[in-house]
């Protein structure tokens, strides 16, 4: 995949992240002259500005990210950028749906593998770990850059959030009254909140690529109302 | 701006004056939310000369990040004192979460100033929240003593309650029902319980300790 040779002076930073990191829909196109239709030409040219937004994010925080950051990024012109987005927010909210929508997708998927609850969880916590873990830029976009990009944005965080509570719900069904008496309402949202709330530390102090660590101990926390410490540690910690 | 250069007299002004700032910023941010706020604002509504502001403040955002460090020592102070006042270890964090729960009510302005649109103030602000937070963590690691599993407890178990207990209450202040917080209190008790001692001896604690009916 042939990246467009950078003008900037080499940097000691933290590199930029290679298209390859990126989910499929993300992922560039080659400038240049490639004969494609018009019509994919323009969802790609929107696709590299979404890509090209998450770049310049990591790089430089939702605030100092400016439109030609992300024209440059996404090798496309800055008149380009204004025929698909009316400005830096709706481009933000564009790639925030992009981002989540992927994730939402592989935690879902991973979910729907088994039919065992416990284990679905497990396999949807690990879905969401390794996606956050392998795509660093776009963690901290959706994660941490999402809260700072104005009202609209936060709103669908909330939202995206909360839709993880029904795959905790569910474990619920088939309990005894007796264990479904010791739940209280606010234990899904609670278990989720606090889940992601140490994702975000992790992604905010840096330490992306360690979120995976963080399976065993996640799941047995989810796990632990439903089934108790012990049978939560159990399945927390089998291969 | 270097906050050492006025003599000492001043002293008992300038301290008066931020928290009066302090204030201000938290009604401003209640009415417009943190990204429109101005300094303009903020000194209008505190009734100050622009000038104090900055003798005070650097930017809206120093600003905004003293507020919250303002608040978040505040609610660890009355939690704290609240929890010295009893024993045991259950009971400490029934009447914990009772005084926090107690104060982000009494105080919704503040209280959505510095969980809820700290949020959106920058990464660093962000980052300065997460931490203010987490001094809640060794209050709960206590529990880990008097756990019958308290040495095979995962090791980030206080970091994911304190998150999850703010997200709760992050919640419930989007969603305008921050007086109503302190009816939370049985369930967030259970909730940081549970993993101690098991759904049933947590919802037993939360039932005993019931808080204080002058609270």
């Amino acid at each position: 995949m042939a990246r467009k040779p950078s003008k900037k002076p080499a940097r000691t930073r933290r590199p930029a992240p290679e298209a390859e990191d990126y989910p499929p829909e993300l992922a560039r196109l080659p400038p240049g002259r490639h004969g494609l239709p018009r019509e994919f030409v323009t969802r790609n040219q929107r696709e590299r500005l979404i890509a090209g937004l998450a770049e310049a994010v990591s790089e430089h925080g939702y605030s100092g990210a400016t439109i030609a950051h992300i024209t440059r990024s996404a090798a496309v012109s800055r008149r380009t950028f204004y025929e698909h987005f009316a400005g830096k927010d709706e481009c933000f909210v564009a790639a925030y749906d992009t981002v989540m929508g992927e994730l939402r997708e592989r935690v879902s998927e991973a979910f729907e593998q088994t039919d065992d609850w416990a284990r679905a969880v497990k396999a949807g916590i690990a879905a969401m770990l390794g996606f956050l873990a392998s795509n660093p830029s776009l963690a901290r976009l959706c994660m941490v850059e999402a809260l700072v990009a104005g009202p609209a944005v936060v709103e669908r965080y909330d939202a995206a959030i909360q839709s993880f509570v029904p795959y905790f719900q569910k474990g619920r069904e088939g309990r005894s009254p007796e264990v479904l008496s010791r739940l209280s309402e606010t234990t899904e949202e609670a278990l989720v909140g606090g889940m992601v709330s140490l994702i975000s530390r992790r992604i905010i102090a840096g330490r992306t690529e360690e979120l995976e660590e963080l399976l065993p101990d996640l799941v047995e926390f989810t796990l632990t109302p439903y089934l108790g410490s012990d049978e939560a540690a159990r399945i927390a910690n089998e291969d | 701006m270097p906050p050492g250069r006025h003599p000492l007299p001043r002293e008992f002004i300038t301290q008066h004056q931020r928290a009066r700032i302090i204030a201000a910023l938290a009604e401003e941010t209640v009415d417009k939310g943190y990204r429109a706020v101005t300094v303009a604002d903020i000194v209008r509504r505190a009734g100050i000369a622009r000038n104090t502001f900055y003798e005070n403040f650097s930017s809206k955002e120093d600003c905004f990040l003293a507020a919250s460090e303002f608040a978040l020592d505040e609610a660890l102070r009355r939690v704290t004192d609240a929890a010295g006042r009893v024993d045991s270890w259950p009971a400490r964090v029934n009447v914990g979460l009772a005084a926090l729960l107690h104060y982000v009510a009494g105080e919704p302005a503040l209280a959505r100033a510095c969980i809820v649109e700290v949020l959106s103030a920058g990464p660093a602000a962000v980052e300065r929240y997460e931490s203010s937070i987490q001094a809640f963590v060794p209050l709960l690691r206590m529990g880990r003593k008097v756990s019958p599993n308290g040495e095979q407890l995962p090791d980030t178990l206080e970091e994911t309650i304190v998150g999850g207990i703010f997200w709760i209450l992050y919640q419930r202040i989007v969603t305008g029902q921050v007086e109503e917080v302190e009816e939370l209190l049985p369930e967030l008790v259970e909730f940081s319980l549970t993993p101690y001692f098991g759904v049933e001896a947590a919802k037993r604690a939360a039932a005993e300790a019931e808080p204080p009916t002058d609270a």
